[in-house]
């Protein structure tokens, strides 16, 4: 006969969150094996998930930053007369929507690129030229004038070019959509995988407890009573492959954000701990959700009263 | 106590267990329920703790129709009425005194209080002393009555043996039917499904008997098999 002392065999735990906890990880654990494919599965659903999340977290940022900017800016051709750019200043000024206009010579417009750029760039030292236009930067009231400036603009005296930010921002914008729609078409296919190997790992645990199951029901244990333990196992499951995701997500995305700085200096990128912050708890809902899903549909038949 | 009008029960595989029953337990009785094997006396009992539904009647526990008892309640009906089986059930891992505490356990009892039925119900069964042993360092008499102290625990008006003695020697069985009869003194109605004519013709209680679904006899004081 086993040594068991009185203290340790005769006791009655108190039901509640501790004990439910308990049971939940023993489950857990005692899967090994089974639930690391769990966990495995459901970090690559939610490193899809999260991808799209931090891509469209990304482009929204840039169009953020683009709107916030509402400029238009009408440049000149090469040896416009001081009259055209005279002219061209004071009919814009009487266009409804703008805010404010700003003239950039051609010097003006080098010497604020040399300062974007920093001490890498020395152009004067490669062109003989200033191959840079004069333009004028036009402020809009709102984002939804910045079409008809650039249109009016383009019929201007000496106008060579017009970049209007909202025909720049609406492609962004719609860039963002596709991402968010690829992202979520992804991670349906990817959730329902998920959905079905969690299930099957949390059935083991079910079978492994089902003459326990079977008492419990026997004696008046409620359905949720039951089933609790194995939410707690779902959830865990869930939890850990989000948080698995969310660092693999956050250290992709810290490797292209910095490749993307270094190559567009201009586009205006949030930072890695930034996107990580904001992806890693939606990641964790999701997590949770597919996989208190999941553990339901492992008990649905063997915890019907 | 539980009443059966005009109960059938149809299996989705076809067997008619049940046809057209109808009977009715008192408050307090000892009734044992006999007949050859799969002549439905085990589905007599789990449509009384509502692991069954009837194909057609009701049946009523403690003067409510369980037919109609919505899911949510079902495991308050199950702590007024205790189940004891032939293989016992018991949770091979846990010691006789844990087996009787899960009950109390997972019905959200509180522990002290819980502690001390356990231990009183081991000494109305009689096994005080086996406590800490485990189901397979116990004799099938003992399992046995570790199963009927966990059908306790709840104190049920109502306490069905379903072929309680099937799996025992005649010495235990009888032990065992004794310990029911006291119960059943004390003021619990015992409903026992059984083929130990020994024991029927022994105890001499009220005898229902069984063939094909259908109540054939129904004796005050009665014997196995019928005089007829």
């Amino acid at each position: 006969m086993p040594a068991r002392t009185e203290a340790a065999g005769r006791r009655v735990r108190p039901l509640g969150l501790r004990y439910v906890l308990t049971e939940g990880a023993q489950g857990f654990a005692r899967n090994g094996l089974a639930s690391a494919a769990s966990v495995l599965i459901t970090a690559v659903t939610l490193v899809a998930l999260g991808g799209a999340l931090a891509v469209a977290g990304a482009l929204n940022h840039v169009a953020a930053a683009l709107e916030q900017q509402l400029q238009v800016v009408v440049y000149f051709r090469p040896g416009v007369t001081p009259d055209e750019v005279v002219v061209a200043r004071s009919r814009l000024e009487r266009m409804p929507g703008v805010a404010g206009i700003e003239y950039v010579s051609s010097q003006e417009a080098l010497r604020r690129l040399e300062a974007q750029l920093g001490p890498r760039a020395k152009f004067r030292d490669l062109l003989r030229h200033n191959p840079l236009p004069a333009s004028l930067v036009v402020t809009a009231t709102g984002s939804d004038r910045l079409r008809a400036i650039a249109s009016a603009a383009r019929d201007l005296p000496g106008v060579d070019e017009v970049r209007d930010g909202g025909l720049v921002l609406e492609r962004l914008l719609g860039v963002t959509r596709a991402v968010r729609l690829g992202g979520a078409a992804a991670g349906v296919v990817l959730a329902c995988i998920a959905l079905v190997v969690i299930a099957g790992t949390i059935r083991l645990t079910v079978f492994a407890r089902r003459a326990e199951i079977e008492v419990m029901r026997l004696v008046g244990a409620t359905a949720w009573f039951i089933r609790w333990p194995f939410v707690v196992e779902g959830a865990v499951t869930g939890a850990c492959g989000a948080c698995g995701a969310a660092a693999a997500v956050a250290a992709g995305y810290a490797l292209i954000a910095g490749g993307a700085a270094r190559a567009l200096p201009f586009v205006p990128l949030p930072g890695a701990g930034e996107v990580a912050f904001d992806i890693v708890w939606k990641l964790v809902v999701w997590g949770v959700l597919i996989g208190v899903t999941a553990s339901l549909l492992a008990v649905r038949r063997y915890v019907r009263v | 106590m539980v009443r059966f009008s005009r109960v059938s029960k149809t299996y989705a595989n076809g067997v008619a267990a049940l046809a057209d029953v109808s009977l009715e337990i008192g408050t307090g009785d000892f009734v044992f329920i006999v007949g050859p094997t799969g002549v439905g006396k085990s589905t007599l009992l789990k449509l009384i703790y509502r692991e069954e539904l009837p194909t057609r009647g009701t049946v009523s526990v403690e003067g409510r129709d369980v037919t109609r008892m919505p899911a949510r309640d079902i495991p308050f009906l199950r702590r007024r009425v205790g189940v004891v089986f032939q293989d016992f059930r018991l949770l091979p891992r846990k010691t006789a005194w844990e087996n009787v505490a899960f009950a109390l356990e997972v019905t959200g009892t509180a522990p002290p209080h819980a502690e001390r039925r356990v231990t009183e119900l081991l000494e109305t069964v009689g096994l005080a002393a086996r406590a800490d042993a485990l189901p397979r360092e116990l004799s099938a008499g003992e399992q046995q009555r570790v199963s009927i102290a966990r059908a306790l625990v709840h104190r049920p008006k109502l306490l069905l043996a379903d072929e309680p003695t099937g799996n025992l020697d005649p010495d235990t069985s009888w032990e065992i039917m004794r310990l029911l009869a006291g119960i059943s003194e004390a003021g619990t109605t015992v409903v026992v499904t059984t083929h130990d004519q020994t024991i029927v013709d022994r105890l001499r209680r009220r005898v229902i008997a069984f063939d094909r679904g259908a109540v054939v006899r129904d004796d005050a004081e009665g014997v196995y098999a019928g005089e007829d």
